[in-house]
């Protein structure tokens, strides 16, 4: 191993905090991905139905709307704390995270979901039930893809926000990369010591990135016709 | 009941105070001593959030030593906001803990408190009664012995000057005092470690940690925990089984009306008053306190020494 000065707080020094506690880091970057990855999906499934109901009834929309948005106002450390009491929980349980998340993708996503469900036009409906359609077919071979790309748009939003929100909980003792940024301030006494929050904000970013590019290759591929006809 | 209308006279004319100090801090610093004002009514004190209501916080200081300071400032719990927010000049006293690096470092004074308004906070293992073999209390009980405050502050050091890992700190400290002896005392016990969100207390469990793994134990460590009020029903409920604690905080935690200050009196109550699933291990010498802190330059401003001074008139 390369020595290094461990107790060096340049914030150039993150690399070499990297490599001191590698399989730490490497811990908290995994339960990261998937304290953002989960509850997307999770929030996804959820909205689906919920999305479907507020258009298939129109009065259900704006209450609908009005309701989920108010979600995603709750603070976020507020939802963790609150959640095990009201769900009988574990106090330490880690299931708290990625259920506090799902409720905020469910937040952004189902509007989205409404909102792409309402893109389709009525020819286009109108020409799948005349071609035989049933209901729960269309929507699953018509509508649906037809609303991808603008669910895939809620989906960015909705993962990147995760990955944001995720490090709220590092400061409460869950393991992700969150933890780097309380070490770095716990440890900031006489002097700032950067390198495990500068280690944090570069894995945030990199995964962010990452798991935007892996939404963005889904849309493409759930969607070759876009492809097909060059606009 | 009592207690709360304390807390609310101590709010009232720690406003009052506020607003006089704020007045008379920009006008003149040294000349209002016309005016009668003690030293502590010109100052900006810095704590933690509960630290102005809790029994031995500011209404202690004031039932105690007569102290009622000019202004509360909000900071962390004995962390480095505390620190720089003290050395910056932005608050003129703090509660930090004694046997924090920086009061050293930095060339801090702790004001000392004759009267023991700062209860005894020993270092104490707190396990649950399932998980106290025999063997595991040896081991704890032979850790316990060997800490002490200087041992203590060097270990903090370690991790919080040097950066170095809270685990290895740990695990030399053990090879040091000859504690990390492997066996079989501990075999059979299966034990989830917990700690709180501050380097002396992770080190403090990981000690234990390293120590029970030694002597065959199954150990699992969940550092880095919040706060109290989110651990605490954890270790109650049993899903932690260890927890590295202070006598004097955890009594005063699970009982609100507690009065007992001195190390023996602390524990003897603490021992009454944990739940029957909980036991406390020996106390160790070492004891992790709050303290009133200044800078020297405004200890030898104002000569002081204990607490009491503050009450002075300048």
């Amino acid at each position: 191993m390369i020595p290094l000065d461990a107790a060096s707080s340049s914030p150039w020094h993150f690399w070499g905090y990297f490599l001191d506690h590698r399989s730490q880091d490497l811990g908290y970057l995994w339960d990261h991905t998937w304290l953002s990855v989960v509850p997307v999906v999770v929030g996804l499934l959820l909205a689906l139905p919920l999305g479907w109901l507020s258009r298939r009834y129109n009065w259900v929309y704006p209450p609908m709307m009005s309701i989920t948005g108010l979600l995603y106002t709750i603070p976020s450390i507020a939802l963790f704390v609150l959640i095990p009491p009201l769900l009988g929980l574990d106090p330490l349980s880690p299931l708290q995270v990625p259920i506090a998340l799902s409720v905020y993708s469910v937040a952004l996503l189902v509007r989205v979901v409404a909102d792409g469900l309402g893109a389709v036009s009525p020819e286009t409906l109108q020409a799948a039930t005349a071609i035989g359609f049933k209901p729960l077919g269309r929507f699953f071979r018509v509508e649906l893809p037809i609303a991808v790309p603008v669910i895939t748009a809620g989906l960015r939003v909705a993962i990147v926000a995760n990955v944001s929100i995720v490090t709220v909980a590092g400061t409460i003792g869950f393991d992700n990369l969150g933890r780097l940024f309380d070490e770095g301030f716990k440890l900031s006494t006489d002097t700032p010591y950067y390198p495990p929050i500068i280690l944090g904000i570069i894995l945030c970013v990199l995964l962010a990135l990452v798991l935007d590019g892996l939404v963005l290759l889904v849309n493409r591929l759930l969607t070759p016709w876009r492809r097909a006809v060059p606009t | 009941m009592r207690t709360k209308l304390v807390a609310l006279a101590a709010a009232a004319t720690a406003l009052t105070m506020g607003l006089s100090g704020c007045g008379s801090d920009s006008s003149s610093n040294s000349g209002s001593s016309s005016k009668g004002g003690t030293i502590s009514s010109q100052m900006i004190f810095g704590g933690p959030p509960e630290f102005k209501t809790r029994t031995d916080g500011i209404p202690g200081l004031e039932k105690n030593y007569g102290v009622t300071f000019g202004k509360y400032t909000v900071t962390d719990t004995g962390g480095p906001v505390t620190v720089n927010a003290l050395k910056r000049g932005q608050v003129d006293a703090v509660d930090l803990f004694t046997t924090d690096p920086a009061i050293k470092a930095n060339d801090f004074v702790i004001l000392e408190d004759p009267k023991a308004n700062f209860a005894a906070q020993n270092i104490v293992p707190i396990v649950s009664k399932d998980k106290a073999t025999a063997g595991v209390k040896t081991v704890l009980n032979g850790i316990q012995a060997k800490l002490t405050d200087d041992g203590l502050g060097t270990l903090i050091g370690q991790v919080q000057n040097d950066k170095k890992d809270p685990a290895d700190v740990a695990k030399g400290w053990l090879t040091e005092n000859g504690l990390d002896t492997t066996g079989t005392g501990a075999k059979g016990v299966t034990l989830t470690v917990g700690s709180a969100n501050f380097p002396e207390n992770v080190i403090l469990a990981e000690i234990y940690a390293g120590a029970l793994t030694a002597q065959g134990a199954t150990v699992k460590t969940k550092l880095n925990i919040g706060s109290r009020e989110k651990y605490y029903p954890a270790l109650k409920a049993g899903s932690l089984d260890l927890f590295p604690e202070y006598t004097g905080t955890i009594l005063q935690y699970i009982d609100k009306t507690a009065t007992a200050t001195s190390s023996d009196d602390v524990y003897a109550a603490l021992g009454k008053a944990l739940p029957a699933n909980l036991v406390a291990l020996d106390q160790a010498e070492a004891q992790d306190s709050d303290a009133v802190v200044v800078t020297k330059e405004t200890a030898d401003k104002y000569k002081l020494k204990t607490i009491a001074d503050l009450a002075k008139k300048n």
